[in-house]
């Protein structure tokens, strides 16, 4: 089980991992997207802010209309954000739920392959 | 079997069934052909009349008709594949687009397939506007892209576009080979500029020099992307490989597709740079074509590529317009009243006559006479040449008698001058 805050270390990395690549910004410059992340074993909520593919902002709370919802255990959330595990294939094993559009699930698969190429 | 009467039917079924003008247009040029056998350059009517083809579907049979070998290779394959499923991912389909990748001018690497060059330029305007989330598209006077969506909005040609108004926004039109013009209507929002750099339908007509080079500079002043349809150019037609390499050129994005297929199976390319892929990462399943570079249009690309590099063949387009050209030089001496220019890159050729009637004119002289030469649709002025790359010497000096016979006839005709 991940706390809160191991949680919130690991969203301030994938925010720099995210934010710092340029290729990444440039493909994700036309997505904008209110993302809420569950942690489903403690309960915790996070919200992450995009605006024209640049993370502008997360915090431990659930805040506004999200577009995405992605649940799964805290564990799970932790190791994503430090690009320790593919979430695709967590998707796929059905431990990794995520309520968007198919366009917004390719989206965040796009964005670990970027970031972490070889996860 | 009469062929005779199989031919008049198959006619008359056209006419009736597929097209009544389009039948009647080609009677009265003299090619109310039933294409029969068909080998090299040459074609033979159902009845068995031969013909040397200088048409070749505006470029398609650069590796000649009916290649044996190509049709070989699709046979074989046809042993075992089908087209393939398009959904996933094709070993034909990456062998194709690697070899397209090393052939390739510069740093083109990505590919994506299409089924013929109006679905290539459909692809590589959305593929700019997409990568750089701009609008707007410069194209040329008299440019042929194709009479799809996109590439119909591209064409600089009002009669194949009004009917269907309004067609794409965005797209802003600019005389061929004037750089300057190009940089006049460039914006903050253009996507990209998408030139032939060999105009084909628009008659033959070359760059000026510098001119792709200038464009190229804009662009990349601008950030915009230069798309070079090589649908006609592609494939040794002008002497190398891609005619673009004439100049130095490099483009963001290159369409090919007509003679990629040899004339024996449908396929097109849509070659871009590597960067541009970034477009299509988080949108892998935006452009997607059921047929578009088949398993087996694949392996026919490469036979193709295969057939063009083992034969020399931009060598042998080369020698063989050299060979044309001393012919046309000749023939401007003596018909001044009938040819003003001739305008040429290999076996990329067009005559340039003094008069919009002589196009169709001469089209049904040469028919007569064994040739299959037809004027342009931009323009009757303008006979285009485009045999096959595996023509003979013997086949060219046959089409340069051809024209002579055939000028000389026209020359005594009424009609005929430049003030006619």
């Amino acid at each position: 089980m991940a706390t809160k805050e191991d949680i919130l270390e690991a969203l301030a990395d994938y925010q720099v991992q995210c934010n710092n690549n340029t290729r990444l910004r440039r493909m994700q410059r036309d997505w904008s997207k209110l993302i809420h992340f569950l942690a489903e074993d403690t309960g915790d909520y996070f919200t992450m802010d995009v605006v024209k593919g640049e993370i502008v902002s997360y915090e431990a709370v659930a805040k506004g209309a999200p577009d995405i919802i992605v649940t799964t255990v805290s564990e799970n959330l932790c190791d994503m954000f430090w690009g320790d595990l593919n979430p695709s294939q967590k998707y796929l094993a059905g431990e990794i739920k995520v309520k968007a559009s198919q366009e917004d699930i390719i989206r965040l698969d796009a964005i670990t392959m970027i970031i972490w190429p070889d996860v | 079997m009469d062929y005779e009467k199989m031919k008049k039917q198959a006619l008359a079924d056209f006419a009736e069934y597929v097209g009544p003008m389009k039948a009647r247009t080609m009677k009265n040029a003299g090619l109310d052909i039933i294409e029969g056998r068909r080998e090299g350059a040459s074609v033979w009517d159902l009845t068995g009349k031969k013909y040397i083809d200088c048409q070749t579907g505006s470029g398609i049979m650069n590796v000649g008709r009916h290649n044996r070998e190509i049709a070989q290779a699709l046979k074989d394959a046809l042993d075992t594949l089908d087209i393939g499923v398009f959904l996933l991912c094709s070993k034909q389909k990456a062998d194709l687009a690697k070899k397209l990748a090393e052939i390739t001018p510069g740093d083109l690497k990505c590919t994506i397939f299409g089924t013929g060059g109006g679905e290539a330029n459909d692809a590589a305007l959305k593929l700019a506007r997409g990568y750089t989330m701009k609008k707007e598209i410069i194209y040329a006077q008299k440019a042929y892209h194709g009479h799809t969506g996109f590439a119909l909005s591209a064409i600089g040609r009002d009669a194949y576009k009004e009917p269907f108004e309004p067609l794409i926004p965005g797209f802003k039109m600019v005389p061929f080979g004037n750089a300057q013009a190009v940089r006049d209507v460039f914006t903050k929002d253009t996507a990209a500029v998408i030139l032939e750099p060999i105009q084909g339908e628009g008659g033959i007509n070359l760059p000026p020099q510098g001119y792709l080079q200038e464009v190229r500079k804009i662009c990349d002043e601008h950030e915009a992307l230069l798309i070079l349809d090589e649908i006609q150019t592609g494939f040794a037609r002008t002497g190398k490989m891609f005619a673009s390499e004439h100049w130095g050129v490099v483009p963001d994005i290159m369409t090919v597709a007509k003679s990629l297929g040899g004339g024996i199976y449908p396929i097109s390319a849509t070659i871009f740079k590597e960067e541009l892929m970034d477009f299509f990462v988080p949108h892998p399943f935006i452009h997607l074509s059921t047929f578009g570079g088949s398993d087996l249009g694949c392996i026919v690309g490469l036979a193709v590529i295969d057939y063009i590099e083992k034969n020399h063949l931009a060598e042998n387009a080369a020698r063989m317009g050299d060979r044309f050209r001393v012919g046309f030089d000749r023939f401007l001496k003596d018909y001044p009243d009938l040819l003003l220019e001739v305008r040429q890159m290999g076996l990329m050729i067009g005559l340039q006559y003094t008069n919009s009637s002589i196009g169709p004119r001469l089209t049904k002289k040469l028919a007569d006479r064994g040739v299959i030469a037809v004027y342009t649709g931009n323009d009757p002025a303008i006979c285009r040449f485009m045999p096959p790359l595996v023509i003979t010497p013997e086949d060219v000096d046959f089409v340069l008698n051809a024209l002579e016979d055939s000028m000389r006839e026209l020359s005594k005709e009424t009609g005929i001058g430049k003030n006619d």
